[in-house]
């Protein structure tokens, strides 16, 4: 059966020198092992959810719809949600490292680990963990993917056109029955090529492109969407904060993909109406001129 | 086999046949012949199709293309032995031994050789080409937007260089371990003397070595402007460097389906005796279904660059809106190509880093049939989650739900790797050598990884990081922090077997750190940009990101020169390091318990498999993986 081949040198076998030699030791060891990793895995455990509930709402900024609120809720709920099981990995890696005894030593370790090829307990319980965890992943992301998909009777309509490197925003004549009897009246159309809304007034946005993909994503809405050519993709939402932000091309456009992005505010109702009865003269700037004032 | 009958094999190998043409053709004569029969299709495109207005350019780009890749493997030698028989000619023992490599010395490595691991240690060069090829053009990204109005690169030159970083580095992470370690190792691993079909092996590498010029000529003739996923219309818009992309791409797929078939047949009829399935080691387990996945998503990207390439050349619309295609149908097949890929990239190094985990812990596989059906599982659920990255498009908005289901479902088979990854170190004899470090780094990236992952999958928040730098600072997580770092860990644990050297450990360390450090500051710069929200590939940005992004540069470069002094010790040791003993590690699986260098055929007796390699801490007679019979004619086979 030996060979001269075989170089490895048959290890002392975990039993002989734990079990074996000195009963009892064996669970007296591994409890002093697993109190070791709780320990770690509760520090990073509460360090992760905090950085979860706290750090999200610094790193993101602040958002001027339910939308992007949701977006910065999402982050929030799944770091707190993800926090222990990244936990458990991580302290179970560092409390091997600092359990360590052979750390850099040249040759292998005179002592083999206990080998163990699997716990139903544990691998059972994983299972159950992630499965649980995936569902209410699923069921959070479902809940609040449906309660955006709720369509207004009435919304301000807002025709959106992307093309190389230029968002032109055109405003149909309309006029949005709001709730509580009043009216918001676009009695011209106005083509702009900076993003106004009024706050408060559920808006659909008209998405569509002249030449290639671009991707229409006003950052601070939580909404996204491309603007492919021949296709008109709807998107909705209730700006409820007033604020600036930029509406930016998230889909690489070509040559000019960076400079593609515009002004965009959300502003009170009559602000709005001035707006809009200022008429788009001069508002809307030609691709020529853009790229003109870029190079 | 003795000093002196290897000398007699050798001058009868060397002195048949020698001087046909045949037994001249290397690297040198592939360039000469892929550069001649590229310059006469240039020219006879240039005087018959060029005149056409609209496609004339394209189509003798095309031509072009064509005569590069047939001219290359022709001279190198990719067919010679296809173009034998159809002349009516058998491979004499001679002409098999000679294209085995025997007697060649180092010449072989430049040369199309069928002994898989000289194809092995060949990808394992490529891979370093590629690799720095990509990371120089990272840098030169970097540098782009270490300031919010750098005008370092033109917006020409920024796109062309975002898009060809990109496919550089994917292609180079495909291969990086289902090429020299599938190659090299994983036939050792189940005892067989070599891969299934040696001569498509040594196919392979050559055809993906042809595949690399072309990427690089999408430089000198415009550039590609969209990115690596190269969405329609934008990339039918693009001038032939396009086509170009398009070749290196159809190249590239005929090499992996060559490879992952190779591999695939390899398990599945070159096994030792006793190696049965669920002895196998984890790592021939991770190439398989690696395998398997590439050969059902690789097909698709074929296809796509078809139709691409037809767009270009001949008028076609695919892809055009205008004209009755859609954009969406490129978006579709790509992904559908793209995220399998994306596990076809990251299993095998997975596989990998789990014998590292496993002899570094001198522990057993925790639940290794777990792995197994998790690695299955994954490659299964990822074949139904490729709509995940069209979220935003518009495409098929009442999908939303299932794709998110599967791309969450997905999250379980991964969280059991982890599982079994904790299991196998859990309580372990730790011995923290090289690759353990890059085992460590490994389970904290992947970590970072995959939580930022399921924020992705999660439509509503989706509709913010999308197309922004969170994206990019999430998959840069999971394939370079990821796969890249554990196939690094395979690197460093295989190292010794495949060149006959120890690594310098020392040099090798600060290597680690520089990486370790300089990863981490510079996606966790660029996870800031996403949450603030930076978009993604744009040359320039508003000034509100400058910051992060000087953090973010500076990082990079600490990584780049973590991987130079890496490059450093891999070169400097395989040149003069310490002669490594056939077992440095005290592993258990089959390739440690062969000779280093590892002969011709790789074993010099029988190898009988009497359990998993997996046997540490346990009984003696469980702790071997296989016996090594004596018997005589061992090693006068048949040969391949």
């Amino acid at each position: 059966m030996s060979s001269n081949h075989n170089h490895g040198i048959h290890h002392a076998t975990y039993q002989s020198i734990d079990e074996e030699v000195a009963p009892g030791l064996h669970k007296q060891l591994h409890r002093q092992h697993v109190r070791g990793t709780l320990y770690v895995w509760a520090l990073l455990t509460v360090g992760g959810i905090l950085a979860g509930l706290y750090l999200t709402p610094i790193l993101m900024p602040h958002m001027n719809s339910p939308e992007g609120r949701a977006a910065i809720e999402t982050v929030k709920v799944f770091t707190v949600a993800a926090a222990p099981v990244a936990a458990l990995v991580c302290a179970v890696a560092i409390y091997s490292l600092i359990n360590s005894r052979h750390r850099s030593h040249l040759d292998s370790p005179p002592v083999d680990g206990p080998p163990l090829r699997g716990n139903a307990l544990a691998s059972g319980t994983w299972l159950v963990v992630s499965t649980l965890l995936v569902v209410f992943l699923l069921f959070w992301g479902l809940t609040e993917w449906a309660s955006q998909q709720v369509v207004h009777a009435d919304a301000l309509q807002v025709n959106v056109t992307g093309q190389q490197w230029l968002w032109t925003y055109s405003y149909p004549a309309q006029t949005v029955i709001l709730p509580g009897a009043k009216t918001l009246t676009v009695p011209k159309a106005v083509d702009a090529t900076t993003l106004n809304l009024p706050i408060n007034v559920p808006v659909q946005f008209n998405v569509t492109s002249k030449d290639v993909t671009h991707g229409f994503w006003p950052t601070q809405l939580g909404i996204q969407g491309d603007a492919n050519p021949g296709v008109n993709d709807v998107l909705r939402t209730t700006p409820d904060h007033l604020g600036k932000f930029q509406v930016r091309c998230s889909q690489i456009c070509g040559l000019y993909h960076a400079y593609m992005y515009t002004q965009a505010s959300v502003i009170p109702d009559s602000a709005f109406t001035a707006w809009i009865a200022q008429g788009d003269a001069g508002r809307v700037l030609t691709s020529a001129k853009i790229t003109g004032g870029v190079r | 086999m003795t000093t002196t009958q290897e000398r007699r094999l050798e001058d009868t190998v060397l002195g048949s046949a020698a001087g046909r043409f045949y037994r001249h053709q290397n690297f040198g004569t592939g360039l000469l012949g892929g550069v001649g029969l590229g310059f006469l299709l240039w020219l006879l495109g240039e005087y018959t199709v060029n005149n056409n207005p609209n496609y004339g350019t394209d189509m003798v780009v095309t031509l072009t293309m064509l005569g590069w890749v047939i001219g290359f493997n022709l001279g190198v030698g990719t067919f010679n032995a296809v173009l034998h028989w159809i002349l009516g000619h058998d491979q004499t023992k001679e002409d098999e031994l000679y294209a085995a490599g025997v007697g060649q010395g180092k010449s072989r490595y430049w040369k199309y050789c069928t002994d898989h691991k000289v194809v092995g240690t060949q990808y394992l060069i490529l891979v370093f080409v590629l690799f720095f090829i990509g990371g120089t053009l990272a840098m030169m990204i970097r540098t782009q937007l270490l300031t919010p109005n750098s005008s370092f690169l033109s917006p020409q030159t920024y796109n062309a260089i975002v898009s060809i970083h990109g496919m550089t580095m994917i292609i180079a992470t495909i291969i990086m371990v289902s090429g020299p370690f599938a190659n090299f190792i994983m036939p050792i691993m189940i005892g067989a003397k070599d891969m299934a079909f040696p001569r498509l092996n040594a196919m392979s590498i050559w055809v993906i070595v042809s595949a690399v010029p072309p990427l690089m000529a999408t430089f000198f003739v415009g550039g590609v402007n969209a990115g690596w996923t190269t969405y329609a219309p934008l990339s039918v818009q693009d001038g032939p460097a396009m086509v170009c992309f398009a070749f290196t791409i159809i190249t590239f797929v005929v090499s992996v389906t060559v490879a992952g078939i190779n591999t695939l047949i390899t398990v599945l009829t070159m096994r030792a005796p006793g190696m049965t399935f669920s002895r196998m080691p984890v790592f021939v387990w991770a190439s398989v279904i690696g395998g398997a996945l590439g050969l059902y998503a690789m097909p698709a990207f074929l296809l796509d660059m078809t139709m691409m390439v037809s767009d270009h050349a001949t008028g076609t619309s695919f892809f055009v809106s205008a004209q009755g295609g859609s954009g969406w149908l490129w978006e579709n097949v790509f992904w559908i190509m793209g995220h399998p890929e994306v596990y076809v990239i990251l299993i095998p190094p997975v596989g990998a880093l789990m014998e590292v985990l496993s002899t570094f812990s001198r522990k057993p596989m925790f639940a290794y049939k777990m792995i197994i059906g998790a690695m299955i599982g994954i490659a299964g659920l990822s074949i139904m989650v490729w709509a995940h990255h069209m979220f935003t498009t518009g495409w098929a908005p009442d999908l939303a739900g299932p794709f998110m289901l599967t791309t969450e479902l997905i999250s379980i088979p991964t969280g059991i790797i982890f599982l079994c990854a904790i299991g196998t170190m859990w309580r372990g004899s730790n011995w923290v050598r090289l690759p353990m470090y890059f085992g460590f780094l490994f389970i904290w990236n992947f970590i970072v990884g995959g939580v930022t992952g399921i924020y992705l999958s999660d439509v509503p928040a989706d509709d913010y990081f999308h197309g922004n730098m969170f994206v990019t600072a999430h998959f840069h997580y999971t394939l370079l922090g990821g796969a890249m770092i554990a196939a690094t860990a395979g690197l460093c644990y295989w190292f010794p077997k495949v060149t006959g050297r120890m690594l310098d450990e020392k040099t090798g360390r600060a290597a680690f750190w520089l990486i370790a450090i300089g990863f981490q500051v510079t996606y966790l710069a660029q996870f800031y940009e996403g949450f603030k929200g930076m978009p993604r590939r744009v040359a320039n940005y508003d000034p509100i990101f400058a910051p992060e992004n000087v953090v973010s540069s500076i990082g990079a470069y600490v990584l780049m020169a973590g991987w130079i002094v890496l490059l450093y010790a891999l070169v400097s040791s395989w040149r003069s390091g310490s002669i490594a003993p056939a077992n440095p590690w005290s592993a258990k699986s089959l390739e440690w318990q062969t000779l280093t260098p590892v002969p011709l055929e790789n074993f010099l007796e029988d190898v009988t498999v009497v359990n998993d390699p997996y046997g540490y801490g346990e009984r003696a007679e469980l702790q071997v993986h296989a016996v090594f019979g004596s018997t005589s004619d061992a090693h006068h086979g048949e040969g391949h």
